[in-house]
Formats: C-alpha cells, structure tokens, sequence
C-alpha cells in the first residue's frame, strides 16, 4: 500500500495527469455544446436528429456522455499510462528502485495501481464535466430535461460508470504494458496510436473472416463493456458488437494478461539505462 | 562456495558480454569491511557495469559476487537492503520536490521514516531546496541527492558510481568527510571513479580495472609505494656523470632519463632516499638543479591502463597481464 500510496504521490502533480483529464474533459465538453448549438439548425436528416436526441436527453445522454468517455478518455488514458510507465525506464527511476532491493513485479504492479487510481478519478472527473455538459447542450438546444432524475436510469447508470472504469483501467492495462517493454516513453506512446489506429481502420480493409477478431481487441471489448446502447443507425466499425459480459471478461483478460506481461518482461529485463 | 565474513564484497571471475562485446573478463575483487576502497579504470573498463551486477541490475554470464559476507544472486533482493548505492546519473522524478522524491524511493525496498529523508536532506546540505522541483537543480544538487538516496537505508555497504561528479569544491570536501566518517563508522565504502585525486585522498584499497579485469589491486599505501619516484635535474653536460651513480644507489633498470632536453633523470626508490642521492651526487661533483620526490596514483593508472591492448578482448584472448600487488 505504501508503494501504492507513493506512486499516486508520483502522478498527482504531474503535467500529464493535469493536460491529460484537461484535454478529455474540454473534448468532452465542446461535443455536447457543439451538438447543443446547432442542434436546431442542423438536424434535417432523420438519424442524425435521432442521434443528436440521444446525446441531449436524459437519460439517454448518460449513455452519451460514458460513450465519450471511452472514446475520448480511452486514447488518453493510453498514451497518458504509456507515457507513464515508459518514463520509469528513460527517467531511471526503475533502477533505483531495483537497485534498492525493490522487488520489480511488486514495482511494476503497484505502479499500475496507481495509475489505475487516477485513472478511475479521471473516468468520475470526465463524466460528471459531461453530464454538465450534456445539461448544458440541451438547454442550448431547448430540450427538456425531465430525465435527468430518473431513478433506475440512475441505478443504471452507476453500474455502467462503474464497468467504464474497468474499461478504462484495461486499455490503460494495454498501454503500461507496451510501454514497460518498449522501455521508452515515446516508443511506448508511439505503439499504443499505432494500435489504437490499426484497429480502428484495418477493419475496413479486412474481409469479413478477420473482422471478427477486432471485436475482441481492447478498444472494442472496452466500449462493448459499458452496455450503451448506440445511437439509432450508427454501426460499429466492426458492425459486430460483443455481449457487454463478454466484453467485460475480454477487457479482464487483456487488463490481467497486459500486467502479467509487463511483471514478466520487467523481472527478466536487464537494466541498462 | 565458502563464505567470507571479513569481506564486504567480492567477486569471482566475474564475467559480461553485451552481445559480442565483452565487458568484464573475469572480474576478482575482494574488498574488507570497514575500508573505503577505490575501483579506478578508464572509460569503458567495465566499472557501471560492475555496479550494475552487484545491484542485480544485470545478470552475470558467469563467475560468482559475494556480497556482506554471503554469496550473492539477483533473486535475493533483500540483500539489497543493506547497501546503498548511486549508480552512473542520479534519476529522479523531475516534477517532484526533492523531499518528495526521497519519500517516494523511501517507499521502495525497506521502508524508511520520514524523519531519516530530512536528516538525509540536511546532510547533503539540501534542506533548505527541499520542496523546490527537481527540474530546477543543478548537476551538482542533483548528485548530493543521488547521495542521500544512497544512505537513505543507513546502508552497511554503499556503493558509488563517480560520485564528484559535478560536485563544487566545497561538495567534494563534504562528501569526502562523510564518507570519511562513515568508513571510520565500520561501513564500507566503493567508489568507481576516474578521477584520480578523489580516490587518493579517500581509499584506503585500490582496485584498477582494465578491459574488464582488475590489473592490479591492494592497499594504497603499498600500491604507491611500488610507485615511489625521485626525479633529479642536472646540467645537460652532467647526464652522464650522474647516471652511474644513480644507477650504483638503486640499480641499473630503475634509472631512466625523462626528460633529455631539461636533464631531468627519473629514479625508482623510496622517497626517502632523496636526501641520500642528493649527497651522492654531490659526492661525485654533480650539482642537482632540481630534485623533487613522492608517488602518484596517476602513474601507477596510466602504467596499467596503458599495458593493454586497444581491442575489445575475449576471454580467450585478452593480452591484460597479471601484475596483481606487484605493480611497475
């Protein structure tokens, strides 16, 4: 726990943690507004209207706003732990642990531990600024917000918030562990877009044999593990979606297969730098 | 393999390879307790990498460390608990506070109290930069809190990879006392260094290491001693007549002419001899100019270190001669 307690000492100030939830939280932020302000003006289509009224009433818009959470949150919460873990490398800050007789896969668990703490602040610090912001669209756009209050919504709600942290904390999973064994941190940044890309936009080139595969690829599995429920007439890029209990254990296993392989690759690793 | 209580460290033909590249070659050092002992080579001679296998940074290829009288491998970690160490760079977390840097690595290994990072802080003379950032320091604070990592666990053995690195005069005198006072404590100290007048003034055991194996090794007292020079300077003309009594007080293979053009003529022997060549020459109707007298580490450094061949050696290979306590 002390280890636990030193690594959140080590994140709290840190300008990443800081200009990470700041970025997601302002992206977050303007996705609602921009769709709250122009929400009259531009819904001619019928399934853009259909979204756009999905995103600012409740409470739907909580499903929204954890969707962006994800989407946003999930690519900053990578980059933003790989940037962590690999400065443990370039920083030596790893060596002097070791060298102080610290055992690494106790090192490299309880530093994820405490990224996984922050991360599971940021996930609270992103949706409560999104259902502001959510609040804040549809008052723009004139909706009403009797939804807001609706009691199993809420109960609802507060199981998905809770699968997004675990969704969160797993891609962030994937992100320490490139990072650990990149050794660096703009190697490890450099392959967690490179993945977050690939999966992504590889679908679309794919035939349909091998989709199948990316629906259990972390940035799927994470957003199929909430249990949103999409907008109307919006596929996934897959246009496969897993059970969200399915998605929930395949985010599981990626989270503890990432830090097994991380604990592993450290403890044989040879520290040179 | 026995034991060694009166050993704080030692080594046994320790051996390194980065890839092809050897970078020790069956490494022996054997260091006591309670003794500041120098671990002197040139650049790449192997010694962070000797640092880094005694911390369990790196495996060995082979050979065996002893390390606080028992031997030593990377699983037991919990040996590291009793030695400290600063090994190449200090490496801190530069957003951090040097006060918060010391309790975050305080968290690692043995648990330390809060109360020993501030005596940590006011020994290395920091306390009052305590919560400034890290970032902000200089070369020379970073290494005096690469210092205090270093004794933050009252460590029985510290081991110190050029530590006067970017220290200030006045850094290096305090660093010298402190571990001055911790030897004479009974701890035991190991310096890598280069910088040959650090490690004369502090180790009372030298090692030299070359191409990955020690050249020689033993007390500083006796190591200089084997060094011991009178220099002599007499008129040109006079070269020739002096030589012959130089060569009759201390042997012919130990009189050579240094430096021709300023008739300075170099002689082995114990510094306390000067006074006797001096009276000999004059005895014979030379008249010395100049006659200086004493022993230096740099010598004996640059004897060694200069014997080997600038190759990367294997281990079948390796031309290092083995002039272990009996040197020059």
């Amino acid at each position: 726990m002390t280890l636990v307690l030193a690594g959140v000492r080590k994140l709290r100030t840190r300008t990443a943690t800081l200009v990470g939830l700041l970025i997601a939280v302002v992206l977050l932020a303007i996705e609602f507004i921009a769709v709250g302000a122009t929400y009259r003006s531009s819904t001619t289509l019928a399934d853009q209207k259909a979204t756009y009224d999905w995103m600012l009433t409740f409470p739907s818009a909580y499903d929204a706003v954890m969707s962006l959470v994800i989407g946003f949150g999930g690519l900053i919460a990578l980059i933003y732990v790989a940037a962590v873990s690999g400065t443990e490398w370039s920083w030596g800050t790893l060596r002097v642990a070791v060298a102080r007789g610290e055992s690494r896969s106790r090192y490299v668990l309880a530093t994820f531990a405490s990224v996984a703490i922050v991360l599971l602040i940021g996930v609270l610090a992103m949706f409560a600024a999104g259902v502001l912001a959510a609040i804040a669209g549809a008052a723009l756009a004139g909706l009403p917000l009797n939804g807001l209050t609706d009691g199993p919504a809420l109960s609802q709600t507060a199981l998905k918030l809770a699968r997004s942290g675990v969704a969160i904390v797993g891609l962030g999973a994937v992100g320490y562990a490139a990072a650990m064994v990149a050794r660096s941190q703009m190697a490890g940044i450099g392959a967690v877009i490179g993945f977050y890309i690939g999966s992504a936009f590889a679908p679309f080139f794919l035939p349909d044999a091998i989709k199948e595969i990316f629906k259990y690829l972390p940035f799927s599995a994470a957003g199929d593990a909430i249990g949103v429920q999409g907008p109307p007439g919006v596929a996934t890029t897959t246009g496969k979606v897993l059970d969200p209990g399915v998605a929930l254990a395949v985010t599981l296993v990626w989270l503890v297969g990432s830090l097994a392989f991380a604990a592993l690759a450290t403890e044989r690793a040879e520290i040179t730098n | 393999m026995t034991t060694n209580g009166g050993l704080a460290l030692a080594t046994h033909g320790l051996t390194k390879r980065y890839g092809r590249q050897v970078a020790l070659a069956g490494l022996d050092i054997s260091v006591p307790r309670g003794t500041v002992y120098g671990f002197l080579g040139p650049n790449g001679a192997g010694k962070t990498t000797t640092m880094r296998l005694l911390t369990g940074l790196l495996r060995p290829d082979s050979g065996s460390i002893e390390l606080l009288g028992e031997p030593y491998v990377r699983s037991d970690r919990r040996r590291l608990f009793r030695i400290g160490s600063l090994i190449e760079t200090p490496s801190f977390y530069p957003h951090l506070s040097a006060r918060d840097n010391l309790l975050v690595i305080a968290a690692t290994g043995r648990s330390v109290l809060s109360s020993r990072v501030d005596e940590m802080l006011d020994l290395v003379g920091l306390r009052e930069r305590a919560r400034d950032r890290v970032s902000g320091y200089s070369m020379g604070m970073k290494q005096r809190l690469g210092i205090a990592v270093a004794l933050l666990n009252d460590p029985e053995l510290l081991l110190l990879d050029e530590p006067a690195n970017g220290l200030d005069p006045a850094g290096i005198v305090a660093l010298r006392d402190t571990l001055r006072t911790l030897a004479a404590s009974g701890k035991t100290v190991f310096i890598s260094s280069h910088i040959l007048p650090e490690v004369e003034q502090l180790a009372d055991i030298v090692g030299i290491i070359a191409l990955g194996r020690i050249v020689s090794e033993g007390p500083l007292s006796k190591l200089l001693e084997s060094q011991a020079i009178v220099r002599v300077r007499v008129r040109p003309d006079e070269v020739d007549r002096a030589i012959p009594v130089l060569t009759a007080l201390a042997g012919p293979e130990r009189v050579k002419i240094e430096d021709p053009a300023a008739a300075w003529l170099r002689v082995s022997m114990a510094t306390e001899r000067a006074a006797e060549t001096n009276r000999a020459l004059a005895a014979a109707g030379v008249y010395a100019s100049g006659l200086t007298s004493g022993s230096d580490l740099e010598s004996l450094f640059l004897e060694l270190t200069a014997t080997q061949p600038p190759e990367t050696p294997t281990p079948t290979t390796a031309a290092v001669p083995d002039v272990r306590g009996g040197a020059a």
